[in-house]
């Protein structure tokens, strides 16, 4: 059984954000295995904000393409279908959240800059151990804190109390959620995550980024982004919401085979990425 | 505390006071440490004017010293923050890396501060 403030959330689970049309419609052409190339441009170009994103990004060293690339098609050629899905929908899902003015700027420019760090974080990780889908590794970072922002739209007084909490008492945000609310934001987000039908990878990765091991077929999804957190925090990328370090999940760890040697290097790359990117998907409030 | 113009401003230098948009929306909290996209985000909001932590010496505008971030501070933070979780071997690999990592940033920003 839910807790009554969770059922309450749950029953206004009609008033949560929904991602914009252009990028659901991506999402059906994507799964569609009759689409063209040229269909998928047809929908991007329709949306100039997004036509004039995906050309900024694929056109950042993040990706490294010696040529300029100008058109659309071009893009989609060179990335591929779900990468671009993925693009859009990286750069889309915090516009859902921009201009609510209740929130602080700091508040959600730092938290912003912890996402993409996670996503980063994660897509370093993926490579290194050689995963085939690092872009849904980077989706899966970004979106991982998702629950967070709805608590802070949807029950802005219980999430004051939480921060106070954390300023008291120096204690994670996943701790202090338990005490007032007993749920936390891993729940909280993967509602939201059903509610926009995202693939059930992505949904258990935000279910269980704080305990891997619980994640069945996605151990080894929601172990990395569980490191990528890990590493983000420790270096200072944006702000989760608290000052404190997660503990590691010793069995995802074992699970993922890293060397203990190879920790720094991925660390040095996420920071040197990290700030490539971030100013090219930089959250303008 | 000293108050600098926006040009003044450099990476590591950390506010004294928070710093607000025309329509009194926070930008950025007191006791944040500045990082260059900070510095341009604050510039892109049209903030001119901002406190930071230092004093300021002698009476001209420009003779001031900043209080920045160091190597000792560095790593006492990062102490406070593995204190409950330190006893996992792994995490004492990524705390020293990660010390290492920020003093690394901390010594290219003393760089890039230097008058050239």
């Amino acid at each position: 059984m839910n807790p009554p403030d969770l059922d309450r959330m749950i029953s206004r689970v009609e008033d949560l954000p929904t991602l914009p049309r252009t990028v659901l419609k991506i999402t059906e052409l994507v799964n569609d295995p009759k689409s063209s190339a040229r269909d998928l441009a047809r929908i991007i170009t329709d949306d100039q904000v997004l036509a004039a994103r995906l050309l900024k990004l694929v056109n950042s060293s993040f990706y490294g393409f010696p040529q300029r690339i100008s058109t659309i098609t071009g893009a989609i050629v060179l990335l591929g279908f779900d990468a671009i899905r993925n693009l859009l929908l990286t750069t889309s899902v915090f516009d859902l959240f921009s201009n609510r003015r209740k929130i602080s700027l700091i508040r959600q420019e730092q938290f912003w800059d912890h996402s993409l760090g996670c996503a980063v974080g994660a897509k370093v990780i993926g490579d290194h151990l050689r995963y085939d889908k690092v872009e849904e590794l980077f989706v899966s970072g970004l979106l991982h804190d998702i629950g967070k922002i709805v608590e802070m739209i949807f029950i802005p007084d219980e999430f004051k109390e939480i921060n106070q909490l954390i300023r008291n008492k120096n204690i994670l945000m996943i701790t202090a959620e338990e005490k007032i609310l007993g749920y936390s934001h891993p729940l909280v987000g993967k509602l939201l995550a059903e509610r926009w039908n995202l693939p059930p990878k992505l949904i258990s990765v935000i279910l269980h980024h704080h305990k891997p091991t619980e994640a069945g077929p996605f151990v080894l999804e929601a172990a990395i982004v569980h490191l990528a957190d890990i590493f983000c925090r420790s270096l200072n990328i944006g702000y989760g919401g608290d000052n404190k370090m997660p503990a590691l999940d010793r069995l995802a760890w074992d699970n993922m085979r890293i060397k203990p040697q190879a920790i720094e290097a991925m660390m040095a790359e996420i920071k040197g990425e990290f700030d490539e990117i971030s100013l090219f998907i930089t959250h303008t409030p | 505390m000293i108050g600098l113009k926006i040009e003044e401003l450099k990476p590591g230098m950390i506010l004294a006071r928070s710093v607000y948009n025309q329509q009194d929306l926070l930008l950025l909290e007191k006791g944040t440490s500045l990082t260059k996209k900070r510095i341009w985000m604050l510039k892109t909001w049209g903030v001119d004017r901002v406190s930071v932590k230092g004093k300021s010496q002698g009476g001209g505008e420009s003779d001031f010293e900043a209080v920045l971030e160091t190597k000792e501070s560095i790593e006492a933070e990062l102490k406070a923050k593995f204190a409950d979780v330190i006893d996992e071997p792994i995490m004492q690999e990524i705390m020293k890396a990660a010390a290492r990592q920020l003093q690394k940033s901390l010594i290219d920003q003393e760089k890039e501060n230097e008058p050239a």
